[in-house]
């Protein structure tokens, strides 16, 4: 196993903040960079991301082209608000309109390719309550200095937000813990030194995610990293330590659905490199159980699994930015 | 004068155009928890933005206030204090995350005073997008220990140890826009501490309760007898106290001010307190202590005073409508220095000093407007000939 990656690889968002070197490097380089969040009933935290990412990234260092807000039909002001600060934003359903209609982050992700015009893709959740444009430019930083980093990940020291207003210092990363890094462990031991592998934001270049496909649901990040290891291996990626970062609390059941979805979408993966090969069909269906008036009923949850092919094979894609096959 | 107010409407648009900056630095600094005495975060974070600005200078004075300076065109002109306080009431394990709104900003201390404090550090990069240099130093303060037992601590020492004189001082608070505060009351902020001995004594056939002692002296300062002329007051402020509910208190606590535009006055009713408390503690046997945390002397600019006939020339122009009155605050310190100042405030909103402080966005850009136009009065020379009394 290769353990110098996390030694050469793994940087702090501090090695990147000046800024005047990335807005140099970028243009020498030539490069188109978005910041795409997806969205869904975000109206508490979107106008703070667009507004600090516009002043620091776009207003006083160009770093940013352009922001993309992907939502998933919000019914809340989300929309409106990202508009009137100045995103461009689209209802997921609204790009390929052709295609079948499916609803989750994964979605908004890969419909963000459509529409962002960047070489590099930054996505960040729109549900950072901390957000400092760190997020991004720690983020941007090694995409923009070495030529061999394609994909960025970010880790965190992750407080969870408890109760209304009261802060703890340590927390998070649960379904990392108990079944992305046992199951990394156990089949690709070189991919634990990804310290949080679910983390919501990430970066890499088009060339990279235009290549593979995209779960619909929960399961995309895990995809993402091992499509991405198996084509292009570990020596691509890079991790920043992006300091703190707050998020909303899941309840255990939340949790038990997205591990469900990861765990669905790992199998298939693990079938289609012909690693395991499985007798029986597996089901698609999560259950789980409540009490009530003293009889256990189920609660059953359909998680699909369906996932978006590599954009590159969709005709509008390749005419749209000139993708000969 | 008249040439650069007839210039104030027109600054608003240019201002609001920068608005992500100015909000981005509002919140940035805001979200970090600053209770008084714990600032050293939010020290650090507004002497990043300011250096961030380019700032002639960027430090910290030997009590820590951080201080950037914009150099002025003039090598002898006293220099302009531009002043906000970076302390907060909030604790630091308070939510101090901000939601923004389409015309609003949501959080602990965004009132007070996150966007005074925000406004301060974007004004380097309003002064360049408006193409404005001034004959004086322009210094940007963020004082510490302003609140409550900080006892603007910060501010005293800051005026204290600046070597040069100081031709005059905008205090910028976040609240509320129309604000024209050009007088202090002398004040004297007190505690009461009651503490009873959980232990069983000889003196007490039955056990006093610490809450009752502090109501027993509240109503005797209710029944002192405060003259109009000069205006005084007593405010109740604060209490504290006690265990759970059923069982007696054995300590409890007591804020209060009293103000007057006399000093006088102030001291005569802080000795009639002293002599309740003396009296309450000697009847009901138990251990009242009366602690002084803050002491300001009365101060005032006259009504006709240059700055403060610019102040209202100004707020009238940006169809502001001046409203008076005290202020305990920088302001009392710039004055009883003999500096002429005043404070200002930026934006409307509600919940002032409650979690779920709120802030109207559009009416920032009017009062950053208003705050230029006040430190432009100062140095056209507004307060050069007219010392205070």
């Amino acid at each position: 196993m290769n353990i110098s990656w996390i030694e050469k690889n793994t940087f702090h968002y501090s090695e990147f903040s000046d800024l005047t070197r990335l807005v140099d490097e970028k243009q020498r380089k030539n490069l188109k960079i978005s910041l795409c969040l997806p969205t869904l009933n975000e109206e508490k935290t979107i106008a703070k991301e667009i507004l600090i990412m516009k002043s620091e990234l776009m207003t006083r260092y160009p770093i940013l082209d352009e922001i993309v807000v992907v939502d998933s039909g919000s019914t809340d002001n989300t929309r409106k608000i990202a508009r009137g600060y100045g995103a461009d934003v689209y209802e997921a359903t609204e790009i390929l309109p052709d295609l079948a209609k499916f609803k989750g982050k994964g979605e908004n992700l890969w419909k963000a390719l459509f529409v962002a015009q960047g070489d590099i893709i930054v996505y960040l959740d729109a549900d950072i309550k901390n957000i400092h444009h760190r997020f991004a430019y720690g983020l941007l930083g090694p995409l923009i200095l070495f030529d061999n980093i394609k994909y960025v990940k970010a880790f965190y020291d992750r407080p969870i937000a408890i109760g209304k207003s009261k802060i703890r210092p340590t927390g998070g990363g649960r379904v990392t813990e108990l079944v992305i890094r046992p199951l990394f462990s156990l089949f690709f031991p070189e991919l634990t030194q990804i310290l949080q592998p679910l983390s919501g934001e990430y970066a890499g270049h088009r060339e990279v995610f235009e290549n593979i496909p995209f779960p619909i649901g929960y399961g995309v990040e895990t995809s993402m990293i091992l499509d991405i290891y198996e084509k292009w291996g570990l020596d691509v990626f890079a991790q920043v330590d992006l300091d703190r970062r707050i998020h909303r609390n899941q309840d255990t059941r939340a949790l038990g659905r997205m591990s469900f979805a990861i765990l669905q979408t790992f199998i298939k993966r693990k079938k289609k490199l012909g690693l395991v090969d499985y007798k029986e069909k597996l089901y698609n269906e999560m259950i789980q159980y409540n009490l009530i008036k003293n009889e256990f009923k189920p609660d059953i949850y359909k998680i699909e699994g369906h996932e978006r092919p590599p954009i590159i094979e969709i005709l509008e894609y390749r005419e749209k930015f000139k993708r000969i096959n | 004068m008249d040439n650069f107010i007839d210039k104030l409407p027109g600054f608003v648009d240019t201002i609001k155009s920068i608005q992500e900056t100015i909000i981005t630095n509002i919140v940035l600094i805001g979200q970090v928890p600053a209770p008084t005495f714990k600032e050293k975060k939010r020290t650090s974070v507004f002497m990043e933005r300011l250096a961030e600005f380019q700032v002639d200078e960027c430090t910290t004075d030997g009590y820590r206030n951080p201080v950037g300076i914009i150099k002025g065109t003039s090598e002898s002109k006293p220099p302009i204090f531009v002043v906000a306080h970076l302390d907060t009431v909030f604790s630091k394990d308070i939510d101090h995350y901000y939601s923004i709104q389409e015309n609003s900003i949501t959080g602990a201390g965004i009132m007070d005073n996150s966007v005074g404090v925000g406004v301060l550090v974007s004004l380097p990069e309003i002064f360049r997008k408006l193409g404005l240099r001034f004959e004086s130093d322009i210094v940007l303060a963020g004082v510490i220990q302003s609140l409550g037992k900080g006892n603007l601590r910060g501010i005293r020492h800051l005026l204290k140890t600046w070597a040069t004189p100081i031709r005059g001082a905008v205090c910028v608070e976040g609240a509320e826009l129309g604000r024209l505060n050009y007088y202090a009351d002398g004040m004297i902020r007190c505690e009461v501490d009651c503490n009873i001995s959980p232990v069983d004594g000889w003196e007490h056939k039955f056990k006093p309760n610490a809450i009752l002692v502090l109501n027993e002296v509240i109503n005797q300062i209710m029944k002192l007898r405060l003259p109009q002329k000069p205006r005084s007051r007593v405010i109740i402020g604060k209490t504290s106290g006690g265990f759970k509910h059923g069982m007696i208190a054995y300590d409890a606590t007591l804020g209060f001010e009293i103000q007057s535009n006399s000093d006088k006055m102030v001291k005569s009713i802080f000795n009639c307190i002293k002599d309740i408390v003396e009296g309450t503690s000697h009847e009901y046997e138990v251990d009242l202590k009366l602690k002084t945390l803050s002491n300001i002397h009365a101060a005032r600019l006259k009504f006709n005073h240059p700055l403060v006939k610019s102040a209202v020339a100004v707020m009238k122009k940006l169809d502001i409508t001046p409203v008076s009155g005290p202020s305990e605050s920088e302001l009392s310190i710039f004055l009883s220095r003999k500096i002429p100042a005043v404070t200002l405030g930026i934006t409307r909103g509600d919940n002032y000093h409650q979690q779920n402080a709120s802030v109207e966005i559009e009416p920032i850009f009017k009062g950053i407007a208003q705050a230029i136009g006040v430190i432009m009065a100062i140095d056209s020379g507004v307060c050069d000939e007219h010392q205070l009394d």
